[in-house]
């Protein structure tokens, strides 16, 4: 290598290769696929917006990707105030120009390359019209404001990933709304033009920033607050205690932060638009997944086995050297997400009413609320906002929980997989239900052999439970009455899920063995059973 | 002949096509300082963790108190003290809420001696682990790996971080110590002259076999040049040459 540059470049393309060579991959199926069957076949007759959804859904993947590569995404600490520029190269003898445009050079190179790759494939055979430049553009600049944001250091410990989201979806809500006004192709470029060199300016302060050590600390305005509060001495009562106190602090806690930053922002917007019925819903809407949106990020970090290792997807010797089993260590995290999506969801069930009468948006909503009363009752309407509201809950511990297992084998190759079959799964399955929605045919075959489907989903989640429980008791990581308490637990609930649903679905419209193969799936058993056979298969490696 | 707390047996772990470990066997009886010298990468680290349990056996046996220590993690862990080369305590915890944390697992935790060994390492209590120093760093990980006085102390390159005076000083004072209240210390290093100043018995390493396991005055008295005592540094150079 004789350049920066060059070493720069063999380091992307080294570290990331693999994934690189799969993504290749992945869209010469998708064109081939495209070319042989739809070309062929012709039965596939996507409308415009569908047709678009199937080229953007994988490009989409890919650009998300490509954004966790070239902004050091993949290696670093999401939620830390320093900044994510790997360490080892502020220290190359390099400008901080170079370090800065390299990186950004090449991701945008890398948006351009698959953008034009893949582009000449979407008009043909439908016909759509699709621009040429600026979607590369807006790509581009997306990842360069990604990169420059997640390199910079900040304040406070969680800020880079409220920034970095506010900041992208208001460039975004600036596209849709030129798009909804219909703006030509310069002006679309017009608009995105000035967005990658000021977030290169942005970067190359960023990592002058992080080069001399500069990390800005408001840490101290808030823990003068924390030092007021009295702090606790006493002894915790038992381990597991303390493993709960240990996992609530370090990662049970940013759930709870996430969702209190965010929420203001939401809650304003009934303000402004609160005689707007139809607003007022979607911003609802927002507030609402806004737990179980958060929780996905969260588990990303909650999930993984340790932070400070040498290892960054390996166990810190701290903790595989705790004199806990590994069943006491995965119930403390089980607890401590518990704990962050009460804590959450107290602050959306305390936040949301206020802001709604102040806003004198209440009436909205209670005009809708009496008119589900009028139409199912007033015990059923009862029934059914108790049982949304726990199954926003159910579905934000499940968020924070269901990848434990990944998370906890501690291996890098299995996290990147699953990772990749995750969004390969969005990219066929998305494109899959909307041309679902859309043919009247597939939604009545769907419709008739939805009970044999769940019945095979059903068979498969419960054939891997008994194998996983199985190993679980052959190992001695749960008890046998740990395991039959566990067993009883996900009956009673799968029998409660199923009543309320018998009670509130009307039966002529989906029978009552359909609704209880939905209220078997629905509740989580085998990926929760699996972590502590995850976590074994880490800590004695 | 004294019972043993750690015996290993024809312990085998390979990492990919490299030998971490071939065939070793070790028995470490109880109540004395047992060294484990070699160079970096000798595997030093990996049969301390096969030791602590981190490590399964490929093939081979590893027994601490007479339990596998893969199989009953939590008997075994609960009576050893260890210390990390990773240095990796949590950093946002403060050194009192690291105290408080590590006491809940241990029921013979001392908080006497925890405090005392706190203001002998000049800790403040209410100081963040990642605003410590390297130094300090290792002395809060010692503190908590000393506080429950464990039947088995695990020492995994302990002297990183210390300076040299204070090295001496703690590391000798805490090791006579313990081995001296009939507890047992693994004390592995590749500074022979620390090694040489507390171990009794002494087992060198060379690309995952061991080439020497005596007690240090066997091996001294083994290596005479010209009638004068070599130092173990020299007796290491001298054999890990020939290994």
């Amino acid at each position: 290598m004789r350049s920066a540059a060059s070493a720069i470049a063999w380091q992307f393309r080294q570290q990331h290769r693999w994934g690189l060579i799969a993504i290749a991959g992945y869209l010469f199926v998708l064109a081939m696929a495209k070319l042989v069957i739809v070309e062929r076949a012709q039965r596939i007759n996507l409308d415009v917006e569908s047709f678009a959804f199937v080229v953007v859904v994988p490009l989409t993947a890919t650009c998300l990707y490509f954004l966790s590569v070239f902004s050091f995404g993949l290696s670093g600490d999401l939620a830390a105030r320093e900044s994510m520029y790997p360490a080892r190269m502020l220290a190359l003898p390099v400008t901080t120009s170079a370090l800065a445009g390299w990186p950004m050079l090449y991701g945008g190179g890398a948006i351009a390359i698959l953008w034009f790759g893949t582009r000449p494939f979407a008009p043909w055979p439908s016909g759509v019209v699709v621009p040429v430049l600026w979607p590369a553009l807006l790509a581009a600049s997306l990842l360069a404001w990604t990169q420059a944001l997640t390199w910079m250091p900040y304040p406070l410990r969680g800020m880079r990933v409220i920034v970095t989201v506010l900041w992208l979806a208001a460039i975004d809500a600036v596209i849709m709304l030129a798009l909804d006004l219909k703006a030509s192709e310069p002006v679309m470029l017009a608009i995105l033009a000035p967005h990658v060199p000021l977030a290169y300016l942005v970067a190359r302060a960023a990592v002058a920033r992080a080069r001399r050590g500069d990390v800005p600390d408001w840490r101290g305005r808030f823990g003068s607050i924390a030092d007021v509060s009295p702090r606790t001495r006493d002894p915790f009562p038992s381990p597991a205690r303390a493993q709960l106190w240990f996992e609530w602090r370090q990662y049970g806690r940013s759930l709870p932060w996430l969702v209190a930053i965010l929420l203001p922002f939401e809650l304003a917007l009934l303000f402004p638009f609160s005689h707007t019925p139809d607003l007022i819903y979607e911003m609802l809407f927002v507030v609402l997944f806004t737990p179980p949106f958060m929780a996905a990020f969260v588990a990303a970090t909650a999930a993984r086995s340790g932070v400070a290792s040498s290892d960054a997807y390996g166990m810190p010797p701290f903790i595989a050297a705790r004199p806990l089993t590994n069943g006491a260590l995965i119930a403390a995290k089980m607890k401590s997400m518990g704990w962050s999506t009460l804590a959450a969801w107290v602050l959306i069930f305390a936040a949301t009413p206020l802001a709604l009468r102040f806003s004198g948006a209440a009436p909205v909503v209670m005009e809708r609320m009496h008119r589900l009363v009028e139409v199912v009752g007033m015990p059923r309407a009862v029934a059914i906002v108790l049982l949304a509201a726990a199954l926003l809950l159910a579905s934000t511990w499940k968020q924070l929980v269901q990848s434990l297992y990944i998370g906890m084998s501690g291996r890098e190759w299995v996290i990147k997989a699953s990772v990749f079959a995750a969004v390969t799964f969005l990219a066929v399955a998305l494109p899959l239900a909307v041309w679902i929605s859309g043919s009247r045919k597939a939604m009545a075959v769907l419709f008739t052999s939805f009970p044999l489907i769940a019945a095979v989903l059903v068979f498969f989640k419960l054939s891997a439970a008994v194998w996983i429980a199985a190993r679980l008791h052959r190992r001695q990581l749960l008890s046998g009455r740990t395991l039959i308490i566990g067993a009883v637990c996900w009956d009673v609930a799968v029998f409660a899920l199923y009543g309320l649903l018998v009670w509130i679905v009307p039966l002529v419209l989906i029978p009552s063995h359909v609704l209880a193969l939905v209220a078997i799936l629905e509740v989580p058993l085998a990926r929760l059973a699996a972590a502590p056979l995850a976590l074994e298969w880490n800590r004695h490696r | 002949m004294s019972e043993s707390v750690i015996t290993v047996s024809a312990l085998t772990r390979r990492f990919g096509a490299r030998t971490a470990l071939a065939s070793v066997s070790l028995s470490v009886p109880r109540g004395g300082v047992y060294g484990l010298v070699g160079a970096n990468g000798a595997g030093k680290t990996t049969l301390i963790k096969h030791i602590l349990g981190l490590l399964r056996a490929e093939s081979g046996s590893v027994r601490v108190f007479g339990l596998d220590p893969v199989a009953d993690p939590v008997g075994v862990l609960s009576r050893i003290g260890y210390l990390s080369e990773e240095n990796d305590l949590p950093g946002w915890m403060r050194v009192e809420e690291l105290i408080r944390y590590q006491r809940a697992f241990y029921p013979r935790w001392d908080d006497a001696y925890a405090e005392e060994l706190r203001k002998a390492f000049a800790l403040d209590a209410t100081a963040k682990i990642k605003t410590l120093s390297k130094g300090q760093k290792a002395r809060a990980g010692l503190l908590i790996a000393l506080s429950y006085r464990p039947e088995l102390l695990v020492l995994d390159e302990p002297s990183s971080g210390l300076d040299p005076i204070v090295r001496r000083d703690i590391l000798g004072a805490v090791i006579r110590t313990i081995a001296d209240e009939g507890r047992t210390v693994l004390f592995s290093s590749h500074l022979l002259e620390e090694v040489e100043q507390v171990a009794d018995h002494v087992t060198m390493i060379a690309n995952g076999a061991i080439v020497l396991s005596a007690p240090l005055s066997e091996i001294k008295e083994a290596h005479r040049v010209d009638g004068r005592l070599l130092s173990l540094d020299e007796i290491f150079v001298a054999r890990i040459g020939k290994a």
